[in-house]
């Protein structure tokens, strides 16, 4: 096969433009530092590729096409063609197993659709074994990352309240000081009762919160990032005398041409899977189990974040018929972790956290009518919904993992990943008495229950996917040190979620952000030192 | 043609009945040669008919009965019936998986069986009431399944959602004063 050899050189190669490799491209350039990206996807042109439409001028009148997404239970006609297709990207899992991988390949990633929840990890999942006993700790702690979440919240505008609550720090917020509806307030007191922490939800503010906007523009404007869309990694090269990292393979997505990018250092923030797909594929004589797997751990020790999506939903009695005060319904909030803030009060580890809000008409499903009973009965509940939504720590395990698997091949050609993962005794004890307490707060207000349930999501779908390439301080059971370095390959970083020793109950994203510029900035430092 | 002169009355569209008496040609000046007009084209249900793509007639009747039993008319607001909901599921259930198509057809055929057992009489001729006695599965919680309750509430389902989201109820929504709801942010193919 012939080769197109791309005849300049960077400083440092970066894959994936999301989140982790936006925040390495916006880092490193500020430092000067000369960096090609490539994406596997094109630019998003805001004002072509999207118009207002009603949705009966829609092919399927919003159901979708049947099929096309299997996985992706978040994609609606709408947005279909934001989401990556399953049939050009196939994957594989085991019988009776399903992991739904949900991606999106396009300049931004999934910031472009991100839900901007944005909370700060503590040392209660920096430090877990040290707290419970379980896994690993990290080779940081918060003190290490604080000053790099100091620095991410402004530039993404996160607005939030200062709780001084230890599992979920402050950080640098847009202050959020907007009142609470009637029945938020309610709710608030209920949980009060009951001694279960509330906070105002912590997110990403304005029109677009994505690194398209807040990362990549800056990056370009220092004059030193140039970004190549389309081009999908196929594998990582290496200098045959000293056995570094010199460069990527990659397939242009359209043409199918294949071509070689060459730095110094390289940096891959392709996303959790798809970056330990890349060094899984990239292996050799001396990597023969996937590149900088000395440990064997690479693939190993997945995990997510378990979602119970609307655990509760229920009605506040006193809005039925619009006749509640215009100040009753509206707004939310969030319950962050409260479980095992000391270690061994329950019989599972770790916690879980809720986001709540009020308002919106609760779904048909929940009324068992029909024909003009149905009709009256949404009437009368138009805008009295309250409704929860747990989100769960997932024990890392090394049974859970990621391998290729070589008989399931891409549109490129790349061999794709079998995907396992399943969720434990753990994760289910924790749902079920995430609902029991949101079922107890929720008639403490006096809401009106119309339906609870305890059932997770399949694992992916919180889109929270995370592990696979963890880091460590011992070599011999991690990937990446401190830095998100590779134990085995000096020029070789992971700054994506893949790097994740444990996760929390936060969402992950500001954590990754944070990760990316701290590594990126050590990487500058040692670049100026004449180390990398 | 009804369902044509439907859709044109909701939509305030004339109603064409015969054609018009023949004029002279008028006077036309030439377009200017670069002229790149826009063209006025309509929508296929406005000038057509669906084709039956996956029900049996009969199957499709037992749907379109349901549709008016489950999401009937009401002021300023049209049925299942007035929105084609049924012809809907009929293209939209021929693309789906077999699972769905397999609880839709059981599920239809099903309640003929019972309505045939239970009055002697097929579903789409029931009355109100007597329709009433076979969907009472619907008045059961959510988490209870008996047989027929999963196809029933999946019909429920999906009727009320082409309904809402069909051109007859924007146009009535507007009609109405109201706002018409469905409208979102529609992403093209990026290439």
């Amino acid at each position: 096969m012939a080769v197109l050899l791309m005849k300049q050189e960077y400083d440092v190669l970066i894959i994936g433009s999301g989140a982790s490799g936006g925040m390495a491209a916006y880092t490193l350039t500020q430092q000067g530092v000369r960096c090609l990206m490539l994406d596997a996807g094109p630019a998003v042109d805001f004002d072509r590729h999207r118009a207002l439409k009603p949705v009966y001028d829609l092919p399927y009148r919003g159901f979708g096409r049947p099929g096309r997404f299997p996985h992706i239970t978040q994609a609606s006609e709408f947005d279909a063609n934001l989401w990556a297709d399953e049939k050009e990207n196939p994957y594989t899992y085991p019988n009776g197993d399903p992991y739904y991988w949900v991606r999106i390949r396009l300049i931004g990633g999934k910031t472009l659709r991100w839900g901007r929840a944005s909370w700060r990890m503590s040392d209660l999942e920096f430090k877990c074994r040290d707290h419970d006993g379980f896994g690993e700790n990290w080779p940081i702690s918060y003190a290490d990352l604080a000053p790099y979440y100091d620095r991410v919240e402004p530039i993404f505008r996160v607005a939030g309240r200062r709780d001084g609550l230890p599992q979920i720090p402050d950080g640098v917020f847009l202050a959020d000081n907007s009142p609470d509806s009637l029945s938020v307030q309610r709710f608030i007191a209920s949980a009060n009762k009951l001694g279960v922490p509330t906070t105002k939800s912590r997110v990403a503010t304005g029109t677009l919160a994505s690194s398209a906007n807040l990362l990549l523009p800056d990056a370009l404007a220092t004059g030193k990032l140039t970004i190549v869309p389309n081009a999908i990694a196929r594998e990582i090269t290496l200098d045959p005398k000293t056995g570094m990292v010199n460069g990527v393979s990659f397939v242009d997505r359209q043409s199918k041409r294949h071509l070689h990018a060459a730095a110094r250092v390289l940096v891959l923030g392709a996303s959790t899977l798809e970056s330990t797909r890349l060094l899984l594929n990239s292996t050799s004589t001396a990597w023969p189990d996937g590149l900088a797997n000395s440990s064997g751990v690479l693939g190993r020790y997945l995990l997510d974040q378990f979602y119970v999506k609307n655990c509760i939903q229920s009605i506040v009695p006193d809005a039925r018929g619009g006749k509640g005060p215009r100040n009753l319904m509206g707004g939310g909030g969030y319950i962050p972790r409260f479980r095992n803030l000391k270690a061994g009060e329950k019989k599972f580890l770790r916690g879980y956290a809720f986001d709540f809000s009020s308002g919106g008409t609760p779904a048909s499903k929940y009324f068992p009518l029909y024909g003009d009973a149905l009709f009256q009965e949404l009437a009368d509940a138009a805008n009295t919904g309250f409704n929860m939504t747990t989100m769960g720590t997932v024990l890392p395990r090394f049974e859970s993992r990621v391998r290729i698997d070589p008989a399931v091949k891409d549109a490129w050609g790349i061999p794709s990943l079998h995907i396992a993962q399943t969720y434990t005794e753990n994760e289910r004890e924790m749902a079920k008495d995430a609902t029991g307490v949101a079922e107890e707060l929720c008639r403490g207000a006096g809401f009106e229950v119309l339906a609870s349930h305890a059932e997770m999501v399949p694992p992916g779908e919180s889109i929270h996917e995370l592990g696979t390439c963890r880091m460590g301080k011992d070599p011999k059971t991690s990937v990446l040190n401190g830095f998100n370095q590779s134990h085995d390959v000096k020029n070789l970083f992971v700054v994506d979620g893949s790097a994740f020793t444990s996760g929390g109950s936060q969402n992950p994203t500001l954590t990754i952000l944070a990760l990316a510029m701290r590594a990126s900035q050590y990487i500058a430092e040692k670049m100026r030192k004449g180390e990398l | 043609m009804k369902r044509r002169q439907a859709i044109q009355a909701i939509l305030g569209t004339p109603i064409l009945t015969a054609l018009p008496a023949a004029s002279a040609a008028p006077q036309q000046t030439p377009r200017p040669a670069n002229d790149l007009p826009k063209l006025a084209t309509t929508v296929a249900d406005a000038a057509a008919d669906a084709e039956r793509q996956f029900f049996t007639p009969q199957q499709l009747a037992v749907l379109r009965r349901l549709g008016d039993l489950l999401v009937p008319a009401g002021e300023n607001r049209p049925g299942a019936s007035d929105a084609h909901a049924a012809e809907f599921l009929d293209f939209l259930l021929a693309q789906s998986g077999h699972a769905r198509q397999v609880l839709y057809s059981n599920g239809l055929d099903r309640l003929q069986l019972e309505s045939g057992r239970r009055f002697n009489r097929r579903f789409e001729d029931l009355t109100a009431e007597q329709a009433g006695e076979l969907l009472t599965r619907l008045q059961t919680p959510l988490s209870y399944r008996a047989p027929l309750a999963e196809f029933l509430w999946a019909a429920r389902g999906d009727l009320l959602a082409a309904t809402f989201n069909s051109r007859e109820y924007a146009a009535a929504q507007t009609a109405a004063g109201r706002r018409a709801g469905g409208l979102g942010t529609y992403w093209y193919p990026i290439e």
